[in-house]
C-alpha cells in the first residue's frame, strides 16, 4: 500500500526526515487531500520495515510543523488547512532558496548576480516550455 | 506427561524404528536356530541372539546421544518449553524405553524356548537371566557414560568396554560353582550365587539409570 | 520491578575464565526491538542465553515475560521464539515432521501463516533438513519461531549465514511482528545496517559490560563528525563532549557523542562540515571511546 514510499539508509538524510518529506510531497501533489486518515504508526513501520520509533518522530514532528493533526485514541490526519498543500510548497521553495543563497556566498557572488542567475533559470524554464 | 514429554519420546523410537524392528528379527532369528537342536545351532543361534542385544545396545547409544551432540541439535531443542534438566530425564527415559522394548521380547522368548524346548534343560534358566540382566546393567553404563562422556575417545573406549565386558561375564558366572554345576540339571537350581549375582546386578542397573538424574541434568548451564 | 516488561535483567553477572559478564542491567519494553550490538566475545550470545534459561547467572536477577529465569524457563518458552545462528533441526528429519512436531506442543501455532512463510522463504515441507543450506536451515529454524506468533522473539544473530535476498525475506516478517503492540523483539546482529533500521532501542555491549543505552533516534541526534578548518596562528575552541580527535595539518575532524546547537555555536567559523554518523560509526567510535576511558 505504501510501496511508493523509499526510505534508503544510504541517503545522508535520517529516515526519519526522508518520510517526512515523502509524506509532505504527496499532500503537496493533492494525492493526500486534507483530512485523510495517515496509516497507523505500527502500520507504516511494518509497511516501510522501520522502527516504530522512526515513524513517531516524523509523525510528531510533522504535527509540530502543522501538517498533520494528531487525535488521540482516533489517529493522525492531514491537516484541514485551507491552502496546505500550498504552504507545503512554498516552504519547499524557501529551502531551495537558501540554499541556493548559501552556496552563492561560497562562491562569493553578490546579491545581484545570485538574482540575476535566478532569472536566467526562470527564463531556461519559460523556453522549454 | 505433558504433550512435549510425550512427542520427545516418540520421536525417540521413531528415529529408532527400524533399529529395533531389525533387532527384534535377528534376536528371533538366533534363537529359531537354538530351536531347531543340535550343538551347533545352538552355538550359532546362542551367538547372533547375544550379539543382537549388545551390539543393539551399542548402537542406539551412539545414535542417541553421540550423534545428537555432533549434530548440535540440542540447542534448538532447548528453544522449546523444555528445560535443560527435563530435557534429559526424557531422554534417559526415551532411550531406556528404546533398549527395554527389544530387550524384554528377546529375553522372554529365550527363557519361553528353555521352558518349552525339551533338549534345552531348565538348568539353563538361571544362567540365562543372569545374563539378560547383565545386559540391561550394560546397557544403562554405555547410557549413563554416554550423557557424561565429553570426549568421543572416552565414548569409543566406553565403547569397547561395553562390546566386550559381555564375554568376561560369561566367563566370570561360569566360573562361580553354584551356577556352573546346575547348567545340565533338568530343574533350574535358584540358589543363593544366583540371587546374589542378580542382586548385583539391579543394583548396578538402579544406580547406573539413576545417575544422570543427579550428574547430566543438574548441569545449569549449557554451553 | 514491573511484571509488564518482556525482559528484565538487574545487576547480572556471569563469570567464565576467559571473560566475565558485569553487573548488567537491561531492559526490553513491550511493544519495542531492542537491538543488540558488540564485537565478537563481547557477550550478546551470553546474555540472550542467560535471558532463555541455558545459562545460570552468579549474580542478580532475570525475568522474562514475568518469569523468574532460569528455574521458570519451560514456562517462559511456551511464549518465546528463540533463534540462534548456531541451532540446527534433527537432520535426517523432514521440515514437515518440524512442522507437525512444533504445530503439536504450542496452541498458538498458524498453519495458514506457517504455509505463507514456506512460500516466502523459498523452502518445500517435503525436504530432509540435511539436505539444505545452512541458510536454509536457519530460515526454517525462523520459520518454526515465526508461524507461532510467540510475544517474545529473540534473535542470535539469525541472518549472520544469509544472501541479501534472504535477509529481505526475513527481514520482511521481523517487521511484520510490529504490527502487534504486544510483541517484542530482542535481536542481535552484526549487520548494523539492519539494526539501524528496525531498532526502537540499541545497546552496546562491550568485553561484557552494557556501556550504551537508548533510543535509536537518541544516538542518532547526539553523534557527529565535525570537519574543522584551523588556519595556523588561531587555537581550536575548546568543547566538550569530544570523544575523538583527528588532526592533519589545519584540518581537524572532532567526533562527538553529545552535539547541540550551542556546540555547533563555540566552534564558530571554523567549522567546515558536519556529518551524522552510521550506527556502525558511532557503534565503533563508542567502544573506541569507553576502552580508553577504562585504559585498554
Amino acid at each position: 500500500m505504501y510501496s511508493g514510499i523509499n526510505i534508503s539508509q544510504t541517503d545522508a538524510r535520517p529516515m526519519y526526515l526522508q518520510i517526512m518529506e515523502q509524506i509532505r510531497a504527496r499532500i503537496a501533489a493533492g494525492d493526500w487531500p486534507a483530512g485523510k486518515e495517515l496509516p497507523s504508526i505500527r502500520a507504516l513501520a511494518a509497511a516501510l520495515k522501520v522502527s516504530v520509533i522512526t515513524i513517531k518522530r516524523a509523525y510528531l514532528d510533522l504535527e509540530n510543523e502543522g501538517v498533520i493533526v494528531t487525535r488521540h485514541g482516533k489517529g493522525s490526519f492531514v491537516a484541514d488547512v485551507n491552502g496546505l498543500a500550498g504552504e507545503l510548497k512554498e516552504a519547499k521553495l524557501d529551502e531551495h532558496l537558501a540554499e541556493a543563497a548559501h552556496i552563492g556566498r561560497q562562491l562569493g557572488l553578490t546579491e545581484e548576480d545570485l538574482a540575476a542567475r535566478l532569472s536566467r533559470a526562470h527564463r531556461n524554464l519559460e523556453t522549454q516550455k | 506427561m505433558n504433550p512435549l514429554t510425550r512427542k520427545l519420546i516418540a520421536r525417540e523410537f521413531y528415529m529408532h524404528r527400524w533399529l529395533i524392528g531389525i533387532s527384534m528379527i535377528a534376536g528371533l532369528a538366533g534363537l529359531a536356530l537354538v530351536a531347531r537342536g543340535g550343538n551347533m545351532n545352538f552355538n550359532v543361534g546362542f551367538l547372533v541372539w547375544l550379539t543382537t542385544i549388545v551390539a543393539f545396545g551399542a548402537v542406539i547409544a551412539m545414535f542417541g546421544i553421540a550423534t545428537e551432540r555432533k549434530e548440535r541439535v540440542m540447542h534448538w531443542v532447548l528453544s522449546l518449553p523444555v528445560a535443560h534438566g527435563d530435557y534429559v530425564r526424557i531422554k534417559v527415559a526415551a532411550l531406556l524405553a528404546c533398549f527395554i522394548l527389544p530387550w524384554f521380547l528377546l529375553s522372554a522368548a529365550a527363557i519361553g524356548l528353555i521352558l518349552l524346548q525339551a533338549h534345552l534343560p531348565d538348568g539353563l534358566l538361571p544362567v540365562t537371566v543372569l545374563l539378560c540382566a547383565f545386559m540391561l546393567a550394560n546397557y544403562t553404563f554405555v547410557v549413563c557414560s554416554a550423557l557424561h562422556a565429553n570426549s568421543e575417545g572416552l565414548m569409543t573406549m566406553v565403547i569397547i568396554v561395553h562390546n566386550t565386558v559381555i564375554t568376561l561375564f560369561m566367563f566370570g558366572v561360569m566360573a562361580i560353582d553354584g551356577i556352573r554345576t546346575h547348567l545340565h540339571d533338568p530343574a533350574a537350581a535358584w540358589n543363593s550365587a544366583f540371587w546374589t549375582v542378580l542382586a548385583v546386578e539391579l543394583a548396578v542397573f538402579l544406580v547406573l539409570s539413576s545417575l544422570p538424574f543427579f550428574v547430566a541434568a543438574r548441569r545449569r548451564d549449557f554451553t | 520491578m514491573s511484571t509488564s516488561n518482556p525482559i528484565e535483567f538487574r545487576g547480572v553477572r556471569k563469570a567464565f575464565h576467559f571473560f566475565t559478564l558485569d553487573d548488567l542491567s537491561l531492559d526490553l519494553e513491550p511493544g519495542q526491538i531492542l537491538g543488540f550490538v558488540g564485537p565478537n566475545g563481547a557477550g550478546k550470545s551470553t546474555t540472550i542465553r542467560l535471558a532463555l534459561g541455558l545459562l545460570t547467572p552468579d549474580a542478580g536477577e532475570i525475568r522474562v515475560l514475568g518469569h523468574r529465569m532460569p528455574e521458570a524457563q519451560a514456562i517462559a518458552k511456551r511464549d518465546i521464539g528463540y533463534v540462534s545462528s548456531e541451532m540446527r533441526l534433527f537432520q535426517n528429519a523432514t521440515l514437515a515432521w518440524h512442522l507437525r512436531f512444533i504445530a503439536s506442543i504450542y496452541p498458538g501455532w498458524d498453519e495458514a501463516y506457517a504455509a505463507t512463510l514456506l512460500k516466502r522463504f523459498n523452502l518445500r515441507a517435503e525436504q530432509t533438513v540435511k539436505g539444505l543450506s545452512s541458510g536454509e536451515q536457519m530460515k526454517a529454524v525462523l520459520m518454526l519461531a515465526l508461524a507461532r506468533r510467540p510475544k517474545l522473539l529473540v534473535l542470535d544473530e539469525p541472518t549472520s549465514n544469509f544472501d541479501p535476498v534472504a535477509r529481505h525475506e526475513v527481514l520482511n516478517e521481523f517487521t511484520d511482528v510490529l504490527r502487534d503492540e504486544d510483541r517484542s523483539i530482542l535481536f542481535s546482529s552484526h549487520n548494523t545496517l539492519d539494526v539501524e533500521r528496525i531498532s526502537d532501542r540499541i545497546a552496546f555491549i562491550d568485553r561484557g559490560q552494557l556501556i550504551d543505552s537508548r533510543d535509536k533516534e537518541d544516538f542518532l541526534e547526539r553523534w557527529r563528525r565535525i570537519q574543522l578548518q584551523v588556519p595556523p596562528g588561531t587555537a581550536l575552541p575548546e568543547v566538550p563532549h569530544v570523544v575523538d580527535r583527528v588532526t592533519d595539518g589545519q584540518f581537524v575532524t572532532l567526533t562527538t557523542n553529545q552535539f547541540s546547537g550551542d556546540l555547533l555555536a563555540r566552534l564558530g567559523g571554523t567549522v567546515r562540515e558536519v556529518h551524522r554518523m552510521s550506527l556502525e560509526e558511532i557503534f565503533v567510535a563508542n567502544v573506541m571511546h569507553h576502552r580508553e576511558a577504562r585504559g585498554q
